[in-house]
């Protein structure tokens, strides 16, 4: 087999899975370990093309797919060293994230439909990754969000136990809590907002270079010249990175990704570790290299300034947020946002900064490692909550005795999250925060200093985190639960398996951290000089200032996490009773600054006002018109048959058999019309097609 | 055999009294023999089509003194339109057969003879639908203005007995409504036929598309065609009659309506104005696109907020519409295009929502959104058909709805930017952007009925039987199949809007 064939095969296989999910669906354990089976297939696959990739091959083939002359598209595969890497670390993860499924999801109801979006998701990912040209990889792009939609959904009968949120919250008199089929809703909602700004970019680009194959962009760039002789460069680019500001829960769209914790937990971990989130800095690492060559001969700067201003944006406003939830999820969830927001940071200044190469690699670091550490806290978040039936940390407490491998995973991954040395997150993170230095722009320090500022709330929150279910007594609510009989105990093997050898993963990764990071630079040098011509420059090495002003911020928020919800010698709740600047700001990130209920204020019940509006006024007014033409016309066939015998009947010349059906239709219209006569126009109106033939 | 064309157009039409006879005798039969015989029609076309390729095309002709020529021709234009007339008319004609009987046998429930009423009335509808798929047929293919007219009366007055015979409340009412407000809009339309006619000296296509007129008199009937077509087309403001007759028409007639026959407005559009007054319809594009515009976003508004399955969708339709008047707006190639597949599109997604929300009327009794819910569970076929439905209204791959959406606004960009029209191009933007509130009203009614709490008294609603399931699928599937690959419908039309609007 061909290594091309594999690349197909790693996309196609997951949605062959999902059909044959289907079909297999009454029997049901077939059906659920063929269903993980074609994942790992699929990454077996992956894995057979990481020699290309080290290599430096570019695998390219393509069939015809579309060919009407002169529009002629063909359908193709793209396996560079960028998306064979993304394939796998997306194989892998999702492989062992089917896996848990399989204990995690068992005596669920809907199965079959739950299998069948898990491989749907996984396969459109994997056609992001690997489509050589845009409408391809917008195919994927829809899928995943598709999926998502479905999954975060799933249970939508949409009983309290699913809801997201604390039931009751309120912030400017928006309900702050969501059943899973509003969360898979609203889901879809915004990201398609981003997709139509996607979408508005990508025609707009096909519409000067008459191609949407990401080697061709990069070959003939004389749609750059004529977009910029427009001043539509910036613009165009920007709104292609709207639907990565979508896909990724980016500020002004990051309000989905907290609820879409409605869905079931193996769910999340696959949106936030594998696909769907990685898909927007996925297409920004797919399109930055060309955006970063049209740079040379074209002002490009303004998108890669938004880029990363977005994303240090985006990395500390969601940072907030995970400072003061109390449901573990959601803590996940926004720490989520946040790191993504360092990867699109980095992927900004790189464009902004002569040696591209370093932002670059920072950034899909970044997103390796956090895949590694993130999808194994979300497995382990799921077996808390299947342990301790509740979402809430401030429910659990002191787990730390009762469930040792998932505390130890939980450990491990949360130190790579806080950006401990040694662990992955930490070299990833600095080198994200070194980028921005790099970066050729007047705001390169005030990017760097919002990233270490969030560094510091990251290493708080997530001992926070972890203190709160891990440390400390065991809450009550845990006893009732053991009351009712479930015994609060480690999980199956079958689940925890899964998220320790990827907890374990992100030590081994951190470990060889620098090792990885230069592996890649040289990967990504390699491959940017091959495919766009785009040097390495040498630059001064900053890794010891960047260290040196990270590590005591980041040892900072550790140590107050650690005091205050571990050994709790500081007491957060007397702080919290006495000062106001701190119950003041709590309210402020705990109503998700006030941005959810902004957005639903002005568009969901504003639009429905406009609706409503429209409806009473203006459609009332089309009625009456409705009225007045209905007499004029009546009026017209009663005073005779003038206009018709006039007009028609000349045309037909003398068949006049139509226009004279035609008014008497119209006044036998107020008797009613009985079926004899239906019966005898038909008959009549086929006599006069004949008549006209002959 | 020979006149695959003539075969398509008249077997229908002839067979027609033959369909009422079946009905009386037999009931339900009638529904069969026009399923044969519209089945039969599609394999006319189907072979047809493979008789060309590219931009050529495959024509029948007749000598129509005094009118030039009667001729029935299949290009890449009609082909799309005349294939999806005749696989949504077979399919709705099996839909029909469990839908109609249940309709009629409800309301003759007390009367003597139900049986032989039952079978006259179904007889009646068959007879009548074959003759309004037939008059589509011919309106697509038709060569000449008045063969044309002819045949677009010969679609609307059937459908117009279907909804004042057939309706729900108020039919009779609502019947004349549609046949009025059609009928102004044929009316204008018959004008400006009439007036080239004479202009160009024949009624033939391609003699007034040769013809000198007059650069005044060019506008002037472009004017009144576009009007006449956007009556029929329901733009906004000629819309009224769109929201009374999908809801009260037989939802089997509301989805013929809705998916196929409004939209030949829209093939009239491409046809008689961008294809024979190329000059006038270029001045009209702005006009078009913002009233295109304002159409598809007041459609979909309103959709959003009715509580009435049918009149939701009705909305819904009158927004589509907006659309394939937008990509007609773009003066480009690939616009043109774009609105032709977003026509089968929309007709596939119409389609599929009509029959489904037929099914919840059927087995629930109810269209009032307010009390249904939850009936994933109980209708899960009928569920996944309305999501498709619906995603191919979004225009969501793998639907074809994709297709159509990204080569219709390829063709509004390219338009706009072809000549530099910084107008067209924010309206290409905002139009784009619209598409969010047809995402907003699918997933809300998505979630209202299928979604959520399901209510105490639809605890034993049961899937609907697989004469109605069955159809939902096999078009649910087709909308996928030429989603994934559309090269069957746009090999031959780009081929040809390229040629016309080079």
């Amino acid at each position: 087999m061909s290594e091309a064939l594999y690349a197909w095969l790693i996309w196609i296989l997951p949605l062959i899975g999902a059909i044959v999910t289907t079909i297999l669906g009454k029997f049901e354990k077939p059906r659920d370990y063929l269903a993980v089976l074609f994942s790992f297939i699929s990454a077996i696959f992956a894995t057979l093309l990481i020699p290309s990739a080290i290599e430096g091959k570019v695998i390219h083939e393509q069939v015809e797919w579309i060919s009407a002359p002169p529009l002629s598209i063909k359908a193709g595969i793209l396996a560079d060293p960028l998306s064979i890497i993304m394939a796998n670390v997306v194989a892998w993860i999702s492989f062992l994230i089917m896996f848990y499924s399989l204990e995690y999801m068992h005596g669920e109801r809907d199965l079959t439909r739950y299998w069948f979006f898990m491989n749907f998701f996984i396969g459109n990912m994997q056609l992001i990754v690997l489509s050589d040209n845009l409408l391809q990889l917008f195919f994927g792009w829809e899928g995943v969000g598709l999926a998502s939609y479905a999954l975060i959904g799933f249970w939508h009968t949409d009983e309290q136990k699913y809801w997201v949120g604390k039931i009751g919250q309120r912030a400017l008199g928006i309900d702050l809590a969501y059943s899973p089929s509003h969360a898979g809703m609203k889901a879809f909602i915004y990201t398609k907002l981003g997709d139509i700004s996607f979408l508005i970019g990508l025609l707009i680009l096909f519409s000067f270079s008459g191609t949407f194959e990401f080697l061709k962009l990069a070959e003939d760039t004389s749609w750059v010249k004529e977009l910029s002789d427009r001043g539509l460069l910036p613009l165009v680019a920007i709104l292609i990175f709207g639907g990565a500001i979508g896909k990724s829960a980016q500020f002004p769209l990051h309000e989905w990704l907290a609820d879409a914790m409605a869905g079931p937990t193996a769910v999340s971990a696959l949106i936030h570790a594998a696909t769907m989130v990685k898909a927007g800095v996925f297409l920004i690492a797919r399109l930055g290299p060309i955006f970063y060559l049209a740079s040379q001969t074209a002002n490009v700067s303004p998108f890669f300034e938004t880029v990363a201003w977005i994303g240090a944006f985006t990395a500390f406003l969601a940072a907030t947020q995970g400072m003061v939830s109390k449901e573990v999820k959601k803590v996940l969830a926004y720490s989520t946002v946040s790191q993504i927001g360092y990867m699109m940071l980095a992927l900004g200044v790189a464009g902004l900064s002569a040696n591209f190469i370093i932002g670059y690699t920072a950034g899909f670091f970044h997103l390796m490692s956090h895949a590694v550490f993130k999808a194994p806290m979300f497995m382990g978040a799921g077996a808390l909550i299947h342990v301790t039936e509740s979402k809430f940390m401030d429910e659990m407490g002191g787990l730390r005795r009762y469930m040792r491998f998932t505390f130890l995973t939980m450990l491990l991954a949360s130190f790579s999250l806080a950006g401990i040395p040694p662990f992955s997150g930490f070299w990833s993170k600095d080198s994200v925060l070194k980028a921005t230095l790099y970066a050729n722009s007047p705001s390169s320090y005030a990017l760097f200093s919002l990233g270490l500022i969030t560094a510091l709330i990251t290493a708080f929150y997530t001992f926070r985190m972890l203190g709160m279910i891990f440390f400390g007594e065991k809450n009550n609510s845990l006893e009732k639960v053991e009351e009712k009989g479930h015994k609060v105990r480690e999980v199956r093997p079958m689940m925890w398996i899964p998220y320790l050898v990827l907890g374990v993963s992100s030590l081994i990764l951190g470990l060889v951290g620098p090792l990885i990071e230069s592996n890649l630079e040289h990967l990504f040098g390699g491959y940017l000089k091959e495919s766009f011509k785009i040097e390495a420059l040498e630059v001064v090495d900053l890794s010891f200032i960047v260290m040196a002003s990270s590590l005591p911020l980041i040892a900072i928020g550790s140590f107050l996490g650690y005091q205050a919800y571990m050994v709790r010698r500081i007491k957060v709740d007397k702080i919290f009773e006495r000062s106001s600047f701190v119950r003041t700001f709590h309210k402020f990130f705990d109503n998700r600054w006030y941005i959810n209920s902004i957005y639903y204020i002005i568009f969901m019940y504003g639009i429905l006002k406009i609706a409503n509006g429209l409806y009473r006024f203006l459609e009332s007014i089309f009625d009456k018109s409705n009225d007045a033409l209905a007499l004029i016309i009546v009026s017209f066939s009663r005073a005779g048959d003038l206009f018709d015998i006039h007009v028609i009947d000349r045309a037909i010349n003398g068949t006049a058999s139509l226009s004279s059906l035609f008014s008497r239709i119209v006044r036998k219209l107020q008797t009613g019309i009985t079926e004899q006569y239906v019966l005898f126009f038909a008959i009549g109106i086929l006599i006069v097609i004949l008549f006209m033939l002959i | 055999m020979a006149l695959e064309l003539a075969q398509a157009v008249f077997i229908p039409l002839i067979l027609s009294p033959l369909a009422y006879y079946f009905g009386k005798a037999g009931g339900k039969r009638a529904g069969w023999l026009t399923f044969i015989i519209l089945l039969y029609s599609t394999v006319q076309i189907i072979l047809s089509a493979s008789k060309f390729s590219s931009s050529d095309s495959y024509s029948e002709r007749f000598d129509w003194r005094p009118f030039g020529e009667f001729g029935l021709k299949l290009d890449g234009l009609s082909l799309p339109f005349s294939l999806m007339i005749t696989l949504i008319g077979t399919i709705l004609s099996i839909y029909s057969i469990p839908y109609m009987v249940r309709k009629i046998s409800i309301e003759i429930e007390t009367s003597e003879n139900r049986i032989r009423r039952l079978n006259r009335r179904l007889g009646i509808y068959y007879a009548l639908y074959l003759l309004s798929i037939a008059g589509m047929l011919g309106t697509v293919l038709a060569t000449n203005l008045i063969q044309f007219y002819v045949f677009f009366e010969l679609m609307l007055l059937p459908a117009f007995f279907l909804v004042s015979e057939f309706g729900y409340k108020d039919r009779e009412r609502v019947g004349l409504m549609f046949f009025i407000w059609t009928h102004a809009g044929a009316l204008i339309l018959l004008i400006a036929l009439i007036v080239s006619g004479i202009y160009a000296g024949g009624f033939d296509y391609h003699a007034v598309s040769k013809a000198n007129i007059p650069e005044n008199i060019r506008v002037f009937l472009a004017g009144s065609a576009i009007l006449g077509l956007l009556f029929k087309l329901s733009a906004f403001g000629l819309h009224i009659w769109v929201p009374y007759t999908y809801s009260e028409a037989p939802t089997p007639i509301s989805a013929l309506i809705s998916s196929v026959m409004t939209g030949i407005g829209g093939y009239a559009l491409i046809r008689i104005l961008t294809f024979l007054l190329p000059s006038a319809y270029f001045l009209s594009l702005l006009v078009l696109g913002v009233w295109a515009v304002i159409t598809m976003i007041y459609g979909a508004l309103l959709a959003l907020r009715q509580t009435d399955l049918k009149r939701l969708l009705a909305y819904s339709s009158i927004s589509q519409m907006g659309y394939i008047i937008f990509g007609i707006a773009s003066g480009q190639y690939f616009g043109i295009a774009g609105s032709v597949i977003f026509y089968v599109s929309g007709g596939f997604g119409k389609a599929l929502l009509f029959m489904a929300v037929g099914a919840i009327i059927l087995q629930t009794n109810t269209r009032d959104i307010n009390s249904l819910g939850g009936l994933a569970k109980n209708l899960p076929i009928t569920a996944i058909a309305s999501m498709i439905g619906f995603l191919a209204l979004m225009g969501i791959p793998p639907t074809i709805g994709f297709q159509a959406e990204w080569l219709l606004f390829t063709g509004a960009f390219r338009g706009a930017l072809e000549v530099n029209a910084f107008d067209r191009l924010i309206l290409a933007y905002i139009a784009l952007t619209a598409t969010i509130f047809t995402a907003g009203y699918s997933l809300y009614m998505m979630r209202r009925v299928f979604f959520g709490i399901r209510p105490q008294e639809l605890k034993d609603v049961k899937e609907a039987p697989l004469i109605i399931t069955l159809p939902l699928l096999i078009l649910a599937l087709l909308t996928i199949l030429f989603g994934i690959y559309p090269n069957l419908l746009i090999d031959r039309l780009i081929p040809l809007t390229y040629q016309i609007l080079r």
